[in-house]
C-alpha cells in the first residue's frame, strides 16, 4: 500500500477522534453505562527507524478487553502481531571475515506485543461516540527473517513494549454491545536483534487499527 | 448472533499470525555461499584434478550414486573453466594435481556438522582416501561450518593435494575453499544457464583463488 494512503487512513482516524471529542457529550439519563471495553481490530502497521525494514503492511490484528475501574479509567489485557517485510535485490555480504554470500533475500520483521492495556474514556455515558485515549506496557517478541532460495536465516528476541494510542468506538445500538474501533498509535520497544546485514535496535511503529467493539 | 461476531473475528485475524513474504522473487536465482580457509595458499601449484563424477548425496544407506554423465559433465565444465580462467591447469594425472575439486549433488536435506564426525553418518561421502588410498583420517575444515544442506544444493570443495604426505604424521586432508549452491529443485536442460552463472558467481566472490 502506498504511505499516501497510510497517512491518509492515519488522518481519517485522527479526525474522527476530534470531532468525536468535541461533538460528545454525556447524557447519562438516556444512554446505558459500560462497565467493560473490549475490541478486535485488523491493524495496518508501519515500523520506521530501523535498516532492516521500513515497510508498512495491512498484515496484522489487534485483540484487547479489560474493565472499567472507575468511571472513566478502564484496566485490561491486550495482544497484537504484525509482519511487514521488505525484498532486497541480489547482493553480496560477508556473513564472517572468510566467508561470502551471495542472494536474494526478502526480509520479515514479525511483532507479538503483549501486555496491559490502560484506557482513559472521555465520556461516560456518550450516545454514539466513545473517544478514548489509551496506553499499552507489556513485553514484544520480535523475530527477524531472512529468506533466500529455499531457506531462511532468522534471530529473535524479547524486549520492552509500551504503545499510546488514541481511538473511537462508534457504537450501532443503544446497548453498547456492538459497534466499530478505529484508532491511531505509536509503539516503541527495546527487541534487539540481527540478521546478516540487516538489524534492528529498538523497533518503532506506527499504525491504525479498525475494527469491531463490544 | 452478535455475541459471536467478534469471535469469529477474532478466530479469523488470528488464524494465521505469521505471514511469508512471497518467495517467488527470491527463488528466481540460485543463493551462493563461499567460504575458505585464511591462512591457505592457493598459489601452491597450477594443477588441479576434478573427479569425472559428480555425487548425489542421497538417503542414508543407499551407498554412492551419481550423477548422468551429461549433467555431471556440465557442472563440471562449469567448475573447470572458471579454475581456467584464474591460471590454473587441468591435470587428467591426480598425482600430479595440486589441488582437486570434489562436487555432490544433495538430493535430501543434510546437516554437516564439522564439530562432529559427520563423515561417519555419510560413508559415501567424497573420503580422503580418494585423493590419498593409504590415508584413514577424515576430513580437517580450517573453519567453522555448520550446514544445512537443503535438496536442489551444489557442493564443491578443494583440497589442498599437499596437506597430506606418507611422511609426516601430522597431516591432515584439508578443505581450503568450500562452495554451496543451493535452489537447484531439479536438473535439466533449463537449469545449465542459471547453475553456470553461480558458478561464475562462486568464483567471482573468491578473488584469492588465482595462481
Amino acid at each position: 500500500m502506498k504511505t499516501v494512503d497510510y497517512f491518509k487512513m492515519l488522518l481519517v482516524v485522527v479526525a474522527v477522534f476530534v470531532v468525536s471529542l468535541v461533538a460528545t457529550t454525556d447524557i447519562k439519563a438516556q444512554t446505558t453505562y459500560k462497565p467493560y471495553f473490549g475490541n478486535v481490530d485488523w491493524q495496518f502497521n508501519a515500523p520506521f527507524g530501523n535498516d532492516f525494514t521500513n515497510r508498512a503492511s495491512g498484515w496484522g490484528a489487534n485483540l484487547e478487553g479489560g474493565l472499567f475501574v472507575t468511571t472513566k479509567v478502564g484496566l485490561g489485557l491486550f495482544v497484537s502481531y504484525s509482519t511487514n517485510h521488505k525484498s532486497l535485490p541480489m547482493e553480496t555480504l560477508h556473513p564472517t571475515a572468510t566467508s561470502t554470500l551471495t542472494a536474494k533475500q526478502s526480509r520479515s520483521l514479525f511483532q507479538i506485543p503483549f501486555g496491559v492495556d490502560v484506557r482513559y474514556r472521555f465520556y461516560e455515558r456518550s450516545r454514539v461516540c466513545d473517544p478514548y485515549v489509551g496506553l499499552k506496557i507489556g513485553t514484544s517478541y520480535v523475530q527477524l527473517s531472512s529468506y533466500m532460495s529455499t531457506f531462511r536465516v532468522y534471530d529473535d528476541c524479547w524486549g520492552f513494549y509500551m504503545s499510546p494510542e488514541i481511538g473511537t468506538n462508534l457504537w450501532l445500538n443503544s446497548e453498547k454491545s456492538f459497534g466499530f474501533n478505529m484508532s491511531a498509535y505509536y509503539s516503541f520497544s527495546t527487541n534487539k536483534a540481527r540478521v546478516l546485514d540487516g538489524h534492528v535496535n529498538q523497533v518503532n511503529n506506527m499504525g491504525v487499527r479498525v475494527g469491531v467493539a463490544f | 448472533m452478535k455475541k459471536l461476531i467478534p469471535l469469529l473475528f477474532t478466530a479469523l485475524l488470528f488464524a494465521s499470525c505469521e505471514k511469508e513474504p512471497n518467495l517467488d522473487e527470491v527463488q528466481e536465482d540460485y543463493v551462493v555461499y563461499t567460504q575458505y580457509d585464511k591462512d591457505a595458499n592457493f598459489s601452491k601449484g597450477k594443477h588441479f584434478y576434478v573427479p569425472d563424477s559428480v555425487l548425489v548425496v542421497s538417503g542414508k544407506g543407499r551407498g554412492a550414486t551419481y550423477l548422468d554423465a551429461s549433467d555431471a559433465n556440465d557442472i563440471i565444465n562449469a567448475y573447470s573453466i572458471q579454475m581456467e580462467k584464474r591460471g590454473y591447469v587441468k591435470t587428467a594425472d591426480k598425482t600430479e594435481a595440486n589441488y582437486g575439486l570434489q562436487i555432490s549433488y544433495v538430493e535430501s536435506t543434510y546437516y554437516f556438522i564439522n564439530s562432529v564426525s559427520w563423515w561417519s553418518d555419510y560413508p559415501w561421502y567424497w573420503s580422503p582416501t580418494y585423493w590419498w588410498p593409504w590415508y584413514d583420517g577424515n576430513w580437517y575444515y580450517p573453519y567453522q561450518f555448520i550446514y544445512k544442506y537443503t535438496y536442489g544444493s551444489l557442493i564443491c570443495e578443494m583440497i589442498d593435494l599437499s596437506s597430506v604426505s606418507e611422511v609426516s604424521s601430522s597431516s591432515k586432508p584439508t578443505v581450503i575453499w568450500n562452495n554451496y549452491i543451493t535452489g537447484i529443485y531439479y536438473i535439466d536442460s533449463n537449469m545449465l544457464p542459471r547453475l553456470v552463472k553461480a558458478v561464475n558467481q562462486s568464483f567471482e566472490q573468491s578473488p584469492y583463488i588465482k595462481f
